[in-house]
């Protein structure tokens, strides 16, 4: 149920970045907020319900996109597996780690959805403009990661994951 | 087999959650795919959400707008009312022309098409994926919006709807990478193709011959030959040519007419009707 409030959640966020970003100009950069949720959810929840959730919070990221290809929910269930591995060797159960792990996985992601976009799509335009962005979205996702901590906390989904693992 | 899948349940899931949307991706690329049940309640449920915050975003704004040109506001209002007294004397002027070209355009037969059939939107949202550029409409399917509708503002063109659902429309704006309209210059008639650069900032020119005379300042316009865009729609302005010693084209950089984080009215425009007028002129003055 837990899991279900944190895809809630994701959704409204993004509901309220679409109408930031036009309020405040295209040239704001993103905050990645559905990433933030999924590597909440791999440091915290079991494996399938995790998976089931980072795959509905990638969906409404591609839904929002405008021309909805899968590629996000893939990236989105990629980045949970792969922050799940990632948190055998570093335990980023605290806010500051949190935050960290998040902004990590925000230059990843954004550097795999640019090279994923730019095979398919073919453009003749190079993929630097969406990349050079990133830092700054990273900075700005990691700051919402710490600002988000304490509700995430309470969302915390069963707290059931004793050991870190990718497939535990 | 059986005791395998069980043994195994969670990583065959995980690795379901994983793969399929992968193969969605690379069967279908940068195409997207029609919007299915589950996008229409994600799209029917997010839609009024962001119309509610748009609002009270616009109505905290106007508020503090209000306030502050307050000052100020009788000297304008008497300067106002001077000019609305001569605004009068002349729209009557032009009340009766119009009457006058009316009776004439009956007398010889002729059939005006209508221009009413755009369909004003507002923009409630924008696409958080920096990867592609496309905004939000207040207007759907229901309203008579459908995919490939171009869409207009007074100043130009901002992009192409490329979804639609019941109560609301995504439109693809013209800086997206994947963008590309038929255009045509106007000074010189030269004909380009502009596509976006992907920064939501800049548009670029392709498809235009080394030698072809093309001019910082020149006003570039749809052509109409992409059976998407009306002919006549103004795209953006020619900041910068570069022509490289070699090869068969030209590279251009445009400022595009319309800049997408200003938008908050639109016209939606059905693929057969007129083109408002508004959005045939140049709104910046060119040399």
């Amino acid at each position: 149920m837990k899991v279900l409030a944190l895809v809630g959640i994701g959704l409204l966020l993004l509901c309220v970045e679409s109408v930031a970003v036009k309020s405040l100009g295209f040239s704001v950069t993103r905050v990645d907020v559905t990433l933030l949720l999924v590597v909440f959810l791999s440091l915290s929840a079991g494996l399938v319900e995790g998976a089931f959730a980072a795959f509905a919070l990638g969906y409404l990221l591609d839904v929002f996109t405008g021309r909805p290809t899968g590629l996000f929910p893939f990236l989105a269930v990629l980045t949970y597996l792969v922050v799940r591995l990632g948190s055998v060797v570093v335990d980023a159960r605290g806010r500051g780690l949190f935050a960290l792990v998040t902004g990590a996985a925000v230059v990843a992601h954004g550097l795999f959805a640019t090279f994923f976009t730019w095979l398919t799509s073919r453009a003749a335009q190079s993929p630097v403009a969406s990349v050079s962005g990133l830092p700054l979205q990273a900075v700005l996702t990691m700051a919402a990661a710490l600002a988000l901590w304490p509700l995430l906390q309470r969302l915390d989904p069963g707290k059931e994951r004793p050991e870190p693992g990718a497939l535990r | 087999m059986r005791g395998l899948f069980g043994r195994y349940r969670d990583v065959f899931i995980v690795g379901a959650l994983l793969v399929f949307p992968f193969v969605t991706f690379l069967s279908s690329g940068h195409k997207g795919r029609d919007p299915n049940v589950v996008d229409r309640v994600v799209l029917a449920v997010a839609a009024p959400i962001q119309g509610a915050l748009t609002w009270l975003v616009d109505g905290v704004g106007d508020g503090v707008d209000g306030y502050l040109t307050l000052r100020g506001a009788r000297e304008e209002a008497r300067a106002c009312t001077v000019e609305l007294s001569q605004t009068r004397a002349e729209l009557n002027t032009l009340r009766e022309a119009s009457l006058e070209n009316e009776r004439l355009r009956k007398l010889l037969g002729y059939v005006e098409r209508s221009v009413d059939t755009e369909i004003a939107a507002r923009v409630v949202g924008v696409n958080p994926s920096p990867q592609f550029l496309s905004v939000r409409l207040s207007r759907g399917e229901s309203d008579g919006v459908h995919v490939g509708m171009p869409v207009v503002t007074p100043d130009g063109v901002l992009g192409q709807v490329v979804r639609t659902v019941s109560g609301s429309a995504d439109v693809m704006l013209l800086s997206d990478p994947v963008s590309r309209v038929g255009a045509v210059l106007q000074r010189t008639r030269v004909r380009a193709t502009v596509v976006g650069t992907g920064d939501g900032k800049r548009l670029a020119l392709e498809n235009t011959g080394r030698d072809a005379d093309v001019q910082a300042n020149d006003v570039v316009v749809t052509s109409g030959t992409d059976g998407i865009f009306p002919k006549g729609l103004v795209l953006g302005t020619v900041e910068a040519v570069q022509r490289a010693p070699s090869g068969l084209f030209l590279s251009a950089q445009l400022a595009p007419a319309v800049v997408p984080g200003t938008v908050e009215e639109v016209l939606v425009v059905p693929a057969v009707a007129a083109v408002p007028p508004a959005a045939l002129l140049p709104q910046r003055s060119t040399p």
